[in-house]
């Protein structure tokens, strides 16, 4: 109670101006950006800034949407940041590097106003920024790196070791972390470490011990020793838990713009730039929209969904689901909210929807009884209409979210099968669809760098002989398609 | 969620325990007292307790969810009053759970649960031997009796947890749950995280021919010391008493050839691959585990020329032993704050067995046979036995009562026995009675703490 009260007044002071700017702001390469910028810009620079900051920014969010690891995020946003957002060398010299700073601390703060609003930008800006964040601190040396923590002490109570624990924990912490410190200073030394040479780095090794809540990526993954509720970081790991402070410092200050928001809405000439701004974030994503064409629409039922000329347009994951659904009159749960999510998503009401299941569900060989199916599968469906428990209307899944999902098991088709199914299986399915043994090469390529998305979009290329845009969400396949078909009945 | 159907008609389940054996043992052997302790952490009814999500399923398949009680009467009176089949304990929410409809919907977050554990033997299925399906025995136990040791070392070594019990579920599989105050207060990617770094076989289990676990040498220190505990085990479970690659009979099973393609998979080098499987397709008269273990030492002296060759057989070895006895955890269970699971002291609905908590070190029934083996599933107090000893119990007090009048100071001591403490029940009732004592002593401490800080804090 107390130390919030404090907080409110330090708070309010920088308001009354009795706050001094700090002239060392823009003095950093790396920043926590924990104090907002006081001078003036031109709505030009406030303009250009933030959109140069939000190219990067979508750079990223398309790599993540392309399950790309974050060494090749890294690849791919290294030179955009030097066009961009550069931040020449350090330690800071001159003015004109000042300038590029004060372009990356105001930018920052800028696009904080534009994302603060929903909780779904919010979110996603914190995802990215910190992303950023990562990257630029990878790029620094280690004396700078090493700079950077000591400044931000206050934020970052790290706890070193003493040697005495670390004697007595040596080959637990060596067998927990070796491999990783090993690999870390091979990468920098370029060269072989010999276990030796390991052993004698990890006696000079600076452990710090952390609560293991602070460290959940390194628990998750077994990459360093726990004992007793905490968690042993060596100094190359150190790296995520600062990111993690960032994020969360990030998070809190976004809700804090959030809230301050209102003051700020009397602006005129600010609102339709930030406006416009966050419309450019938001078109990057795939809204399937369930106000879809009716003309489009009405020819979907339970029925139609089972024939060719629908499933002809089908992404393969949703033909996957579908085929092997009927095939097993089943389907696990994880792929019956894919595949009937998809099918909301094209336009099956729910009342076709309920049809296509229990007729699914009871015919066949394995079929079940329809008191089974009322008694179990028809809430599970109405839940994904929203018309159950909860009553959110459940959008359909991009492949991004597909794609987090827990990978099939036996007996189970939910997820996406270009990188689920084994190569064989992958290429007689595309067989099927029309994809030649030429093509198919390129397609497996994609597959193997794990560019599953990339894959999808080639083989809709393939199979609809054009040029398309790339594809996050199997509903947008699904439309593109249609929308192909249409165009090609009305002009012959 | 479905509306609940309260209609309780006598309507006999496929199991044998009626709805009024259910009604019999709510209203008279279930622990509510100890139950609603252990949730609560505090002697008066507080928010742990009254905003705590409960869920009824019933006979006819239906489930309610978001009961939720202000007092341990109305606890126990909303369950005798509804009978379900079974409670199920949820998390504890940032308002009433039952008053939700009248709440905007964000209002209802989840703050804290106890940090959960389920394994069950169906997840083993493609190793035992024993049994399948829905069936258990003792042998295919002591493969969650491994498993125990290897979380329970892991939560209190690693994690630093002190307050976890082990309850028994019912048919196959065991409930862990871990009460510590840190451990409730976790967020759903942390206990993502401590799933994932308990899980050292992964959903690599999961995708059909990738068998190969691909862990780190050196063992991370966890996969070490569990390493440790299933190598002593190994012998006796695996190729004793499992024996999954016993093809002797004169018509083996599909299965058996199977598994013994799964340990040849782990076989490093192609050609001691090879000159096993030769060998053993040849073995017509006993070919036993234990013979085949033996065999792959024997072979690989002949045929492996080089330390490296010898040493990466060594660590396959390894991970054969962790893949076929490292614990296989339903992760999901783990994984979200608002995931529900049955009450310790349920009965399951198909077997009547009682969910009892049991001590995994120190066999609790009476059964001395046991007590080398500890807990033994197929010993667990069951709800029809419970109510023959109460009767047995009953009849004794009459005909003592009759034959000799007792003192009042007596029969007052009499009444005052709760009827679990007639039945087998008692040790476990106890047992977890201890358990709720020390995890109370634990919080009180706390908020002591807390108060004294609060104070600090004002002035």
């Amino acid at each position: 109670m107390f130390r919030q009260v404090k907080r409110r007044t330090a708070g309010r002071r920088n308001f009354e101006g009795t706050y001094t700017p700090r002239n060392d702001l823009p003095n950093h390469r790396l920043s926590f950006y924990d104090v907002p910028p006081t001078e003036e810009i031109t709505l030009e620079q406030f303009e250009s800034w933030a959109i140069d900051r939000l190219k990067i920014l979508i750079e990223i969010e398309s790599c993540m949407a392309r399950g790309r690891s974050f060494r090749e995020t890294e690849t791919a946003v290294r030179p955009l940041l030097q066009k961009l957002l550069p931040l020449g060398t350090w330690p800071v010299n001159n003015n004109s590097q000042i300038d590029e700073l004060k372009k990356d601390y105001y930018s920052h703060f800028i696009l904080r106003l534009v994302f603060c609003r929903t909780e779904d930008l919010r979110r996603k800006f914190v995802r990215n920024e910190t992303v950023l964040f990562k990257i630029r601190y990878n790029a620094m040396q280690p004396k700078e790196q090493h700079q950077f923590i000591t400044n931000h002490h206050d934020k970052l109570p790290w706890n070193y070791i003493d040697s005495d624990e670390k004697l007595a924990l040596f080959d637990q912490l060596f067998a927990a972390t070796g491999a990783t410190v090993k690999s870390a200073l091979a990468a920098e030394s370029d060269g072989q470490i010999t276990t030796d040479q390991l052993r004698a780095h990890f006696r000079n090794e600076n452990f710090i011990k952390v609560p293991f809540e602070k460290i959940t990526s390194l628990v998750a993954t077994r990459l360093v020793l726990l004992k007793l509720g905490y968690g042993y970081v060596p100094s190359t790991l150190q790296l995520s838990l600062l990111a993690l402070e960032f994020q969360e410092l990030l998070q809190r200050d976004l809700l804090r713009t959030f809230q301050s928001i209102p003051r700020l809405e009397e602006d005129d000439r600010l609102l339709p730039l930030l406006n416009h701004l966050g419309q450019n974030f938001a078109s990057m994503e795939y809204d399937p929209a369930f106000s879809a064409d009716p003309s489009l629409v009405s020819d979907i039922n339970a029925a139609s969904v089972t024939t060719p000329a629908i499933t002809n347009h089908y992404p393969l994951c949703a033909k996957h689901l579908q085929t092997n659904m009927i095939a097993s009159s089943h389907l696990r749960h994880e792929g019956r909210q894919q595949l009937s999510l998809f099918l909301k998503g094209i336009g099956l009401s729910v009342d076709e929807a309920l049809k296509f299941w229990s007729h699914s569900f009871t015919s066949g060989p394995h079929a079940m009884t329809p008191e089974r199916f009322n008694k179990e599968f028809k809430y599970n469906i109405r839940h994904t209409y929203g018309l159950e428990g909860a009553r959110t209307n459940y959008k359909p899944w991009d492949c991004a979210r597909i794609l987090l999902r827990p990978l099939p098991g036996k007996n189970e088709y939910h997820g996406c099968p270009y990188r689920d199914l084994s190569v064989d299986a992958l290429t007689t399915q595309l067989g099927e669809m029309g994809v030649g043994a030429v093509d198919m090469k390129g397609v497996l390529n994609d597959v193997e760098r794990k560019d599953y998305t990339v894959a999808c979009t080639r083989v809709f290329e393939i199979t609809h002989n054009v040029q398309a845009e790339h594809i996050g969400h199997p509903n947008l396949y699904f439309d593109r398609s249609r929308q192909l078909e249409r165009a090609k009945t009305e002009t012959a | 969620m479905a509306d609940p159907v309260p209609s309780q008609a006598a309507v006999p389940a496929d199991s044998g325990v009626s709805s009024s054996d259910m009604l019999f043992f709510y209203q008279r052997l279930l622990p509510f007292r100890q139950i609603f302790q252990w949730l609560n952490h505090s002697p008066k009814p507080s928010k742990d307790f009254t905003m705590r999500e409960f869920a009824y399923e019933y006979r006819t398949g239906a489930y309610q969810r978001y009961n939720s009680f202000s007092n341990l009467e109305e606890f126990k009176k909303s369950v005798v009053q509804a009978n379900p089949t079974r409670f199920e304990v949820g998390a504890v929410y940032s308002v009433n759970p039952k008053e939700r409809k009248r709440l905007p919907k964000q209002a209802l977050k989840p703050l804290a649960k106890e940090l959960v554990f389920d394994i069950d033997l169906t997840d083993y299925d493609e190793i035992r031997t024993c049994c399948s399906g829905t069936d258990i025995c003792k042998k295919c136990w002591r493969f969650i009796q491994v498993a125990i040791k290897i979380l329970d070392a892991a939560l209190r070594e690693d994690f630093g947890f002190n307050r976890l019990i082990w309850v028994f579920s019912g048919r196959r599989g065991a409930h862990c749950w871990v009460s510590d105050a840190r451990a409730r207060c976790l967020d759903e990617t942390t206990r993502k995280s401590i799933v994932e770094y308990l899980d050292v076989l992964g959903s690599r289990l999961n995708r059909q021919g990738k068998n190969l676990l691909s862990l780190k040498r050196p063992f991370h220190p966890h996969v070490e010391r569990s390493f440790d505990l299933l190598k002593n085990e190994f012998v006796d479970i695996i190729l004793k008493e499992q024996d999954p690659w016993n093809t002797s009979s004169s018509e083996p099973s599909d299965k058996s050839w199977e598994q013994v393609e799964t340990l040849l998979s782990y076989v490093p080098e192609k050609p001691l691959q090879e000159e096993l499987r030769r060998k053993w397709k040849l073995q017509t008269s006993v070919s036993t585990s234990m013979s085949k273990w033996e065999d792959i030492t024997v072979i690989a002296k002949k045929i492996l020329k080089h330390q490296n060759q010898v040493n990466a057989l060594n660590e396959a070895k390894k991970d054969i032993i962790l893949f076929y006895m490292y614990p296989r955890l339903d992760i999901e269970v783990s994984k979200q704050l608002i995931h529900l699971l049955k009450s310790p002291f349920c009965v399951h609905p198909s077997t009547g067995n009682i969910c009892v908590p049991f001590d995994p070190h120190h066999n609790l029934s009476n059964n001395e046979e046991d007590d080398d083996y500890g807990f033994n599933p197929t010993n667990a107090p069951n709800l029809r036995q419970l109510q023959n000893e109460i009767e047995v119990w009953d009849v004794r007090r009459v005909n003592r009562d009759s034959s000799q009048p007792l003192e009042d100071g007596e029969s007052e001591a009499d009444k005052r026995i709760s009827e679990y403490e007639k039945t087998s029940l008692k040790p476990y009732v106890e047992y977890f009675q201890k358990f709720v004592n020390n995890l109370l002593k634990d919080e009180l401490k706390d908020s002591g703490k807390r108060g004294r800080d609060d104070d600090t804090l004002e002035f």
